[in-house]
This record gives structure tokens, C-alpha cells and sequence, in this order.
């Protein structure tokens, strides 16, 4: 159809959207000169018009810096077992509570999994330092009345990585079961009754039924999560790391905070963001391509 | 399809015009209104007209019932006396204490709200915002308007306030420069029949003790030497292990940290490192102090009577409902001694001292009221008004004894509430000022319960004993500036590392430590220091 | 027979996992609780684990009887209310549009969006935005830029697009506009998904304070999670602040924080189970049939 004719039919699409469009150039766009940051030597008086420019001159620093690799590392790394391990966990236990069949204890249940989310990351590190502690942990404490030795679970670096990962699934896994408790009301049940007549038992249901119903919700928060590879959450790492795992612990999150923030060297700290910033596009469009490829779902 | 569809339909349009509309007018508003702000109240304080003065405070989310950070006594006392008297409404900022830092950074970035007078813990602040050329010279103003000020500071504290020959900030006076006391549980040290020690070495025969005998009955899970990786609990043992230098250099290898010197590079350190990882693998200190980021772990433990001796700040432990006062309710008969241990190889118990200075009391270029801020400043430091400030009323808040004034011992809800804020609204100065160190250390102690007082005495005397201060240098050393915070959780990480090393492997712990170290800055800060030293020295 | 036997199995172990994941999400939160009710000689020393010791009402009489915590609980409230429905207006608003495959320029404006996921200006330009519109120090500063979470809006492209279209066109047939399609169709169908992102801007919200650092001076206007992130971080030691010495020691009793923290979380916490009723189905299946 002509131009014209399809306004008349779907201006009203295009109405809803003004506002909302307005929203992200006024609050999203607009402050994006600020990335010029990373191209100048900022000065705080000057501003950022006045600040001299200096081209790539801050990339090469920061490129320069054994500890941008050790933290890129450590954050692709940290990262990548999240995926293995937390991303998969809402999941499951989503499924749980759908196939909870005691209504009671199902809604009590789903309230009491998301509380972790709530209590903010200065309280968990001390939490963590009661229970996983060494020297007189909760757990430790219990090893020792059966005679074993104490596990370093917080000091050593490997023994961290895995604390790490279960403090993080302690504390977004009831959370996350939330999107996808709302995707599975979308499940038609009628088709849970025709496979139980079929004689599928409880694990063929979930395999053929649920889990497909659930497959748009999946490949968009793995799409979402793929593209965030390279960034990552400030407070995990800073609170449960300590000093005797830096060598892992130390991710680009706090290694941004350390040069930037609080050494007010702004334009190191917009180099590290506009890196990731990049990278983190690139992986985005890169997987929502190959979901696109393999299980037509996409988001763009 | 019903009515209410429709309706609600029709509510939709006419709202979204609204937002529009409310979008498009304050962005229309902002164009016009962003230049106005500084031209409200511009011009002299001349003729009767009364101006701003905006003053930054920290705010640390203690205001009590009825105040605000913003109005309470404190505020108050400061309009009726300095405020009203010279036709200046006194404005307060409240800025987040844990975050100053940044959020500082932002109101200087952005340039509109800044206040008159703004002030900062951060050495490298200060020095990074008088390099970019957003401070004010208050030289010639302090000389026209503030007297009194200047006296009270006095030249050493002002001179930490120059930043290449001009006077960009205003230090505030430190009260007491002592910093660290060590302490030990003398009752243990009673019932092994001990004496106290008085060297490293003998600290160790009594740490072994305390572990094999196990004096306080723990139950196998007594730690000897409470530790953490927090300063306070290693430098006076660090700091012991250095050797003696030359002029030349202690200056060239001290390493300046953030606001701390350093003793990365200083003969001895290698040594001290190798002690700490005695310890440890002897199981003398607690496997976790890696872990204990803000103390909390090792005040539970000294409550609990599990722990032997500890270095600290000199007057930690005696807070009322702290330390002290907590493990003597849980164990009755335990008591904190505070002892000097640490000797270094000239018989010294070398510990360092704080700088003379406080804040860094700033006035940023922009600003139309410097006159105005260096008059309150002044006011400050006349008079009795920073007394005031610091104890309250008369009677009410203290009574005085001599002329030093002694707390209250129950001081009525609303009279201690009205000193909440006082530390940081009396800006001049950290810590009480009374016109000598021995009148300050007695009010000093005299602030903390009564049954303590002779220990405080002693723990501030110990904190007083041998010190050193920082190495002052007259000009800020970039790669400090740079590769400070960076070098110092390398030096944190260092002594960690080291510390829980097995012995075998404490040498090429360290080596890869220093190594990582010295490639991060640690040589870059070296090189200038040395160049500096030389271009100084000739 | 032997369906039902393993669907006994299932359902207990499901039963039992799901108890033991549910009991150590709790603990933390009783910790809390506990500590919250106890004296501070029992919390110094370390004795409070899951039930109080030493039973004082004393930090909870503390926070109720301070007016500023009162009217901060107040304010947040309001703000969250306010922020959640402008959100969802928002989102909803362009979020249907570009679920519409046939919408022209569609692929450009979801590229728009992912951008901004990834790339922003910073927080000094993003202050000197909310400077200049005049929105410091009130609730819109807290309110307005974040009017519109890009991966929220994506979540709800997805589950916009998987409404089966045959839907959209029937309405459209009967002579339907876009706006109540939107509205009288869409939306009902959508109620799961409305309740989840409503329930995250809520709690983001409700949760977030490192924007309120920034733009919020007047304690009149300090949200719940402000004080209580000062509160808390009062006690955090760092070689910057060992630079006050001993200066400042109004040392915030461990009670009140977690007093505190109960206050202000306890609010957020009950707002989910009262959005569970949305999260039902029934509404797709007779939908279908038409």
C-alpha cells in the first residue's frame, strides 16, 4: 500500500510510540556526548567542551594496563559460569514450583525464594563470612566436630569461584523464577492432560511441553545475558571478593571504580565503558543472528 | 464493545498531551532559568543585601528525632551568631560521607550547584582540582580577613594547604597526631604468669603461649594476635621490621598512598612480611583476617574473649558498649592492657604519626562568596565559637573542670543530640582544640567512661611514643596521584599473599608480589621521587 | 499404577528440594529478624544466629517514633506508585507497536533501544541533564530517567509478538481500533507479564539509591534505601576515612540497622504475593477458540 494509506491505517501505532521515543532522546541520547570523555583529557572546570582532546591516547593506557586483562578475564570468566550455573537455575526451579501440586506451600514458597534479592550485598558479605569462614564459619565449625579439616571456601581462589557462584544463585535464583512463572501461565494445560492420555510421564511433560512454552522467555534472556559478557554487577565481586582471591575476584566492574571513580580519572573509566559498550553490542546482534538462525526467535 | 473501553481510551489522549506539553515546558524553562542561578544573589554583601553562603556538611544519616542535617542546633547556633550579625543566610549541602568523594566530583564537574565551601579528606582531590584550576587562592583573603584563623592553623598545617607555591586550601587542625596502641589481655598474661612484654620477640614467646595454653579457656579456638587487613592492625608490627635509612633514602623509597606513607620498598619490609607468615602458618592469628574488611569480625572476637593482643587506633576499644566494655560484660575480670611492643632494631617502638592536617577546606574559583566563607571561617576560630561548637552548653553537655571540660556523665536526650553533628560542622579542626596537645589528649579521655581513663591515657601516651610522621614533599608526585589506589590494593593484596603463603613458597610469593607491584606504578612513583629528591638536594 | 507411584516420587522429592532451597532463603532473613530483637552485648558477641537473644523492642521503637523514617516510608511509597504506573504507560505504549512485525521502521527502533542498553553518557552529563530540566532535588529526578528499562520493554516485545495474531486481526475485522485492541485485547491477555515487569520496575525502584546519591539533597526527600545504605555504610572502614582518626564515632547499633533493613524491605516483600492473583491462566484458552 501507498505511504499515505498506511499512516491513515496505523498512525495510531506511531502516536503511542511519540512519547516514549521522545523519553529515550531526551534521557538516553541526550547525555550521550559524554562518551567524548573518552576521547579527552578531561578537566573538571573545562568541562567537557573545554577539555583538550586527546584521540585514542587513553585506549592505548588503558590497553596498556596488565590489570584491564587480568579483569577482562576474570569478568568473561565469572560470567561464563554464571551462565552454566545461574542462568539455568530459575529455570529449574520455576519448573518446580509449576509442578508444586501443595498450593499452599507453593505460593509460601515462591514469596520465601526471592527474599535473598532483597537483602542488600554489604549484609550477605557479612553473611558469608559467618557461614563459609574459615577460621570459625558456620560450616567449617561443623567439619570440625566430624573431625575434618577446614576448607578455605572464601581464600582460596578456586574454592571461591564455586562460593561465588552458589552465593549467586542464592541470591537471583528465586527472583528469576518470577519471569518465567508468568510465561508458563501461557501453557495451554489441556495439552498436559493429552500426554498424560498419550502416556507420558512427568519428565516427557516437562521435556515436550514446558520447556517449548517457555522457549521465547529463554532465548530472550539468554540473548540479553550473552550480550552482557563483558559487564558485570559491581557488588557480587566487591563483596565476596577479598584480598586473598583478588587474583579472580578483581573483575572490570571494580577495576573501573579503583582508576576512575575513585581517582576521579573519568576518561580511563569512559574508555573501560565504551569498550564494553561495543563489545557488548557486538555480542548481542551476534547471538540474536545465530538464535535467529537456530530457533527463529530473535529480538530484532 | 462497552462504554468504559471507550472511555478509557479517550482518557489516554488528552494525558499524553499533558506529559508532552509538561516535557516541552520545562525543557523550554531550563534553557531560560539554567544561566539565572549565580546572577539571584551576585554582587558584593553590600548595602544591606543579604546573601548565600553554601556550605558542604557530611551527612551520615544519624540526624535525630526532630533535626535535620540541614537545621539543627549546630545550624542554628551559626545563623544567630555569624549568619544574622553579617546579613548572610547560611545554606547547608548535605553530601553522603561514604560517598564524598565522587559525589564532590560530580558537583564540580557539573558546575551549577556548587557550594561556597567545600572540603575533602582526599590529598589527591585536592591536589587534582587546584591542578585543573577549579580552586580559588585564598592567600590574600586569609591575610585581609582571617587572623585568628591563621593563628589557630598555624604554618605547618597551612603549608599542607599550598599546591606549587599558591595556598588553594584551607587545612583543618588536627587535635592529636598519635594513631596506634597495641593491647593485650593482662588477666591471661596473670594466670601464665607472664610478664608483659616488651619486645617483638618476647610478643612471640607470649603469642605461643597463649595459643598452647589456651589461658581463657576457648576451647581450642583462642586467637593469639588479632588481625585484619585493615592499617591499624599491621603497621605497628610492619613498621618495626624497617631498618634505619638516610634522609635520602626514606625519601626516595617511602611510597606515598592515598594519604598514608608506604613501606614497600623500605629495607625491612621483606622482613616483616616473612614474620607475618610465621604466624600464620603457626596458626598465631586467624585464618580469616584476609577477610575482615571493616573489623567487625575481630571486635566480635574480642568480645568473645577469644583474642590475646591486637594493634589498633589508640582508643578504640573504650567506647562506651564497645570493646572493652562489651568483653568485660561477657568475662568478668578480663581486662585490656595497653602496651608498646613493637621495637625496631634501634630500640625504638616506631610507629607513624598523622599529618598535622585535617580536611582540606576548599573554596572552588566559581564561587561569588568567597569573602563571605573565609568570614565564616574566621568566625569559626574566634572567640569561643569552635568550643561551643565542639562541647554544647554549659551544665547541660559538660561542666568544666580547670578549663578543660569534662562530659556529663548522663547527659539529658535532647542535650546529647545536639552535639550529633558537631565533628563535622566544626570544620576547622579534627578533634577537640583546647591551645596545647596535653590539654586535647586529657579532654580527650575524658570523653570516654571513667573506669577507662587511666588506660586511655596510657593508650594515647603509647600512640605518642616514638612516632614518625609522614614525609611532607612540596609538590604532589604524579605517578601518586595516578597509581595510588591502584598500588594500594597491590600493597594489600601483597601482604596477604605473603602472609598465607606456605613457607616454601613465601620467596617467589613475594618476588611475583613486587614484581606486579613495581610494574603498576610502584617503579614509576621511585623514579620521581628520586628525580624530585635530587632537583631539591642537587 | 506405576504412574502414579513415580508421580508420588516426583511430587516428594520436588517437595523436599524445594523445602530445603526455601529454608535457606529464609535463614538469612530470620538472622535479620533476630537480630533486629536482640540486645547489642549478644550481637557484638556474635551469639545471634536465628532467634533473638536477649528480647528488646528497643531498635523497633527507635525507627517507628523517628518521624524522618515515617515520612521517608511515605515518600518512597508514593514515588514507587507513581514511578511503576508512568513505567508501565511507557513501556506498554511502545511496546505494542513494536511487537507489530508490519510496523515500518520497526528494526530501526528496536536498534534504538538495544543502543541504549549498552551505551550512555555518564553520569556527569546525565547529572547535567537533570540539572538543566530542573529536576534536582524532587521526586521526578528519580522518576524520569529511568521511565522506560530497555530489556523490560524487549521482555514485553516477546510476549506481545506470541499472542497468536489470528486474535489481533478478528478484532481488527470487527472494526477495532489500534488503541482499544490495545486495551480491551491485548492487555487482559497480558495480565502475567503486566503483574512480572510492574513488580521489577517496583523493586528497582524501590531498591535503587546510587541515583538518589546524586540528585537528592533535601533529607525530606531521601528514600528509604538511602538511609539506610547510610546507616549501614557508616560502619564500612577505609584507609580514607581512618584519615578522621577517631574523630566522628556515633557508632550505629547493629540492632537498629537490621531494624532498618526490615523496615524497608518488608514493604516491597509483601507487594509480590498480592500480585499473584494476576499470574493466572485460563485467559488464553478461551481465547483461542474464538
Amino acid at each position: 500500500m501507498s505511504m499515505g494509506a498506511y499512516l491513515r491505517r496505523y498512525w495510531q501505532l506511531y502516536a503511542l510510540i511519540a512519547l516514549p521515543l521522545a523519553y529515550f532522546i531526551i534521557f538516553k541520547y541526550g547525555p550521550m556526548y559524554g562518551i567524548q570523555i573518552a576521547f579527552k583529557d578531561f578537566n573538571f572546570f573545562q568541562g567537557i567542551g573545554g577539555s583538550e582532546w586527546i584521540g585514542f591516547e587513553a585506549f592505548r593506557e588503558v590497553f596498556g594496563m596488565r590489570d584491564f586483562y587480568i579483569t577482562l578475564r576474570n569478568t568473561l570468566m565469572l560470567n561464563f559460569l554464571d551462565l552454566l550455573v545461574s542462568f539455568p537455575a530459575p529455570l529449574i526451579l520455576a519448573i518446580m514450583l509449576y509442578e508444586m501440586k501443595v498450593v499452599w506451600f507453593k505460593k509460601l514458597s515462591q514469596t520465601i525464594l526471592y527474599i535473598p534479592h532483597f537483602i542488600s550485598w554489604v549484609i550477605i558479605g557479612g553473611i558469608v563470612l559467618q557461614v563459609f569462614g574459615t577460621q570459625s564459619g558456620m560450616i567449617n565449625n561443623l567439619l570440625a566436630s566430624f573431625g575434618i579439616e577446614a576448607i578455605p571456601f572464601l581464600t582460596d581462589k578456586y574454592n571461591w569461584l564455586v562460593t561465588y557462584l552458589i552465593v549467586g544463585v542464592w541470591q537471583s535464583a528465586g527472583w528469576g523464577t518470577i519471569i518465567y512463572l508468568a510465561a508458563l501461565t501461557g501453557i495451554n494445560k489441556e495439552l498436559f492432560e493429552a500426554a498424560g492420555i498419550d502416556g507420558a510421564g512427568r519428565f516427557r511433560k516437562i521435556w515436550h511441553i514446558t520447556l517449548p512454552g517457555l522457549k521465547p522467555t529463554i532465548v530472550v534472556l539468554l540473548i540479553m545475558n550473552l550480550g552482557h559478557m563483558v559487564s558485570i554487577g559491581f557488588e557480587r565481586p566487591y563483596i565476596i571478593g577479598n584480598m586473598a582471591v583478588r587474583e579472580f575476584s578483581d573483575v572490570l566492574s571494580t577495576f573501573v571504580y579503583r582508576i576512575g571513580l575513585e581517582s576521579g580519572q573519568y576518561t580511563l573509566a569512559t574508555v573501560v565503558g565504551l569498550f564494553q559498550a561495543v563489545v557488548g553490542l557486538i555480542f548481542v546482534l551476534g547471538s540474536n543472528y545465530i538464535s535467529k538462525k537456530l530457533t527463529d526467535e530473535s529480538i530484532l | 464493545m462497552s462504554n468504559g473501553k471507550q472511555r478509557s481510551a479517550k482518557f489516554r489522549k488528552p494525558m499524553k498531551t499533558a506529559l508532552v506539553l509538561a516535557l516541552a515546558s520545562m525543557t523550554l524553562l531550563a534553557a531560560c532559568s539554567s544561566k539565572s542561578d549565580k546572577g539571584a544573589d551576585g554582587g558584593a554583601n553590600g548595602a544591606g543585601e543579604r546573601v548565600t553562603l553554601k556550605v558542604e556538611v557530611f551527612d551520615r544519616g544519624n540526624s535525630p528525632a526532630g533535626a535535620t542535617i540541614t537545621d539543627n542546633y549546630l545550624t542554628n547556633y551559626v545563623q544567630e551568631s555569624f549568619g544574622n550579625p553579617n546579613n548572610i543566610k547560611v545554606e547547608y549541602v548535605p553530601v553522603p560521607r561514604s560517598e564524598e568523594v565522587e559525589k564532590l566530583n560530580v558537583l564540580m564537574a557539573s558546575g551549577g550547584n556548587v557550594p561556597d565551601i567545600v572540603f575533602t579528606y582526599d590529598p589527591n582531590t585536592f591536589h587534582r582540582y587546584a591542578k585543573q584550576g577549579g580552586l580559588l587562592d585564598v592567600g590574600p583573603l586569609l591575610d585581609e580577613h582571617a587572623p585568628n584563623l591563621k593563628a589557630f592553623l598555624g604554618e605547618e598545617v597551612l603549608q599542607y594547604g599550598v599546591y606549587e607555591g599558591t595556598q588553594f586550601a584551607i587545612p583543618a587542625k588536627r587535635s592529636n597526631v598519635g594513631k596506634y596502641a597495641s593491647f593485650i589481655r593482662e588477666d591471661w598474661l596473670e594466670k601464665l604468669g607472664m610478664p608483659v612484654p616488651t619486645t617483638t620477640d618476647e610478643l612471640y614467646e607470649t603469642l605461643k603461649a597463649f595459643k598452647e595454653k589456651d589461658p581463657g579457656e576457648t576451647g581450642g579456638q583462642v586467637i593469639p594476635f588479632g588481625m585484619t587487613i585493615a592499617s591499624a592492625q599491621y603497621e605497628p608490627l610492619i613498621w618495626s621490621f624497617i631498618k634505619p635509612t638516610t634522609e635520602e633514602e626514606a625519601f626516595t623509597l617511602t611510597q606515598q598512598l592515598g594519604s598514608n606513607d608506604y613501606p614497600t620498598l623500605l629495607p625491612g619490609f621483606k622482613d616483616a612480611l616473612q614474620f607475618m607468615n610465621k604466624l600464620y602458618n603457626e596458626g598465631l592469628i586467624s585464618k580469616d583476617f584476609a577477610l575482615d574488611k571493616d573489623k567487625k569480625k575481630m571486635g566480635e572476637d574480642i568480645a568473645n574473649g577469644k583474642i590475646g593482643f591486637y594493634s589498633e587506633d589508640d582508643v578504640n576499644p573504650f567506647y562506651d558498649n564497645g570493646s572493652l566494655d562489651t568483653l568485660q560484660t561477657n568475662i568478668p575480670g578480663a581486662n585490656l592492657k595497653p602496651i608498646d611492643v613493637f621495637q625496631n632494631s634501634e630500640g625504638k617502638y616506631a610507629k607513624p604519626m598523622y599529618a598535622p592536617n585535617g580536611m582540606y577546606i576548599m573554596i572552588p574559583k566559581s564561587s561569588d562568596r568567597a569573602v563571605e566563607a573565609i568570614k565564616y571561617l574566621e568566625w569559626m576560630a574566634s572567640e569561643d565559637h569552635l568550643f561551643h561548637m565542639q562541647n554544647g552548653v554549659e551544665g547541660e553537655n559538660y561542666t568544666l573542670e580547670g578549663d578543660i571540660p569534662v562530659a556529663i556523665e548522663n547527659p539529658s536526650e535532647e542535650a546529647l543530640n545536639r552535639m550529633f553533628n558537631s565533628g563535622d560542622m566544626a570544620i576547622i579542626s579534627n578533634g577537640k582544640q583546647l591551645g596545647s596537645m596535653e590539654k586535647n589528649l586529657e579532654a580527650r579521655a575524658l570523653q570516654f567512661p571513667k573506669p577507662f581513663y587511666d588506660q586511655v591515657q596510657e593508650a594515647q601516651r603509647i600512640a605518642n611514643t616514638d612516632t614518625f610522621a609522614p614525609i611532607v614533599l612540596d609538590r604532589p608526585i604524579e605517578a601518586q596521584t595516578k597509581y595510588g589506589t591502584t598500588l594500594l590494593e597491590k600493597f594489600n593484596e601483597m601482604i596477604v599473599a605473603t602472609t598465607m603463603a606456605k613457607p616454601e613458597q613465601f620467596e617467589s610469593t613475594y618476588e611475583k608480589m613486587l614484581n606486579d607491584y613495581m610494574k603498576s606504578g610502584g617503579q614509576a612513583i621511585l623514579d620521581e621521587r628520586t628525580a624530585l629528591y635530587k632537583e631539591l638536594n642537587g | 499404577m506405576r504412574e502414579q507411584t513415580a508421580n508420588r516420587v516426583f511430587d516428594t522429592f520436588n517437595f523436599i528440594l524445594l523445602l530445603v532451597c526455601t529454608l535457606l532463603c529464609l535463614a538469612p532473613f530470620l538472622h535479620l529478624l533476630a537480630i533486629s530483637l536482640s540486645s547489642s552485648r549478644p550481637i557484638i558477641s556474635g551469639e545471634v544466629s536465628l532467634w533473638p537473644v536477649e528480647l528488646t523492642f528497643e531498635a523497633y521503637t527507635k525507627v517507628f517514633s523517628d518521624s524522618s523514617m515515617i515520612r521517608s516510608l511515605g515518600f518512597t511509597v508514593m514515588m514507587t506508585g507513581v514511578f511503576t504506573v508512568l513505567c508501565m504507560l511507557f513501556t506498554i505504549a511502545i511496546g505494542y507497536p513494536l511487537s507489530k512485525r508490519l510496523l515500518k521502521g520497526r528494526k530501526t527502533l528496536m536498534f534504538i533501544v538495544v543502543i541504549t542498553m549498552f551505551f550512555s553518557g555518564g553520569i556527569i552529563p546525565e547529572y547535567v541533564l537533570v540539572r538543566n530540566l530542573q529536576l534536582l532535588d524532587s521526586m521526578w529526578a528519580l522518576i524520569l530517567p529511568g521511565l522506560i528499562n530497555p530489556f523490560y520493554l524487549i521482555i514485553l516485545v516477546t510476549f506481545f509478538s506470541n499472542i497468536p495474531d489470528s486474535l489481533e486481526e478478528s478484532a481488527e475485522i470487527d472494526g477495532s481500533s489500534h488503541f482499544r485492541t490495545l486495551i480491551s485485547i491485548i492487555l487482559p491477555l497480558s495480565l502475567p507479564v503486566i503483574a512480572t515487569l510492574s513488580l521489577f520496575y517496583a523493586v528497582g525502584r524501590w531498591n535503587g539509591f546510587t541515583d538518589t546519591l546524586m540528585y537528592i539533597t533535601s533529607p525530606e526527600l531521601y528514600p528509604l534505601q538511602l538511609k539506610l545504605y547510610q546507616l549501614i555504610q557508616n560502619n564500612m572502614i577505609t584507609d580514607l576515612m581512618q584519615m578522621e582518626g577517631t574523630q566522628m564515632k556515633l557508632v550505629v547499633p547493629e540492632s537498629l540497622k537490621a531494624a532498618s533493613v526490615m523496615f524497608a524491605t518488608v514493604p516491597i516483600l509483601i507487594v509480590y504475593p498480592w500480585l499473584q492473583r494476576y499470574f493466572v491462566s485460563g485467559v488464553m484458552l478461551g481465547a483461542v477458540k474464538g
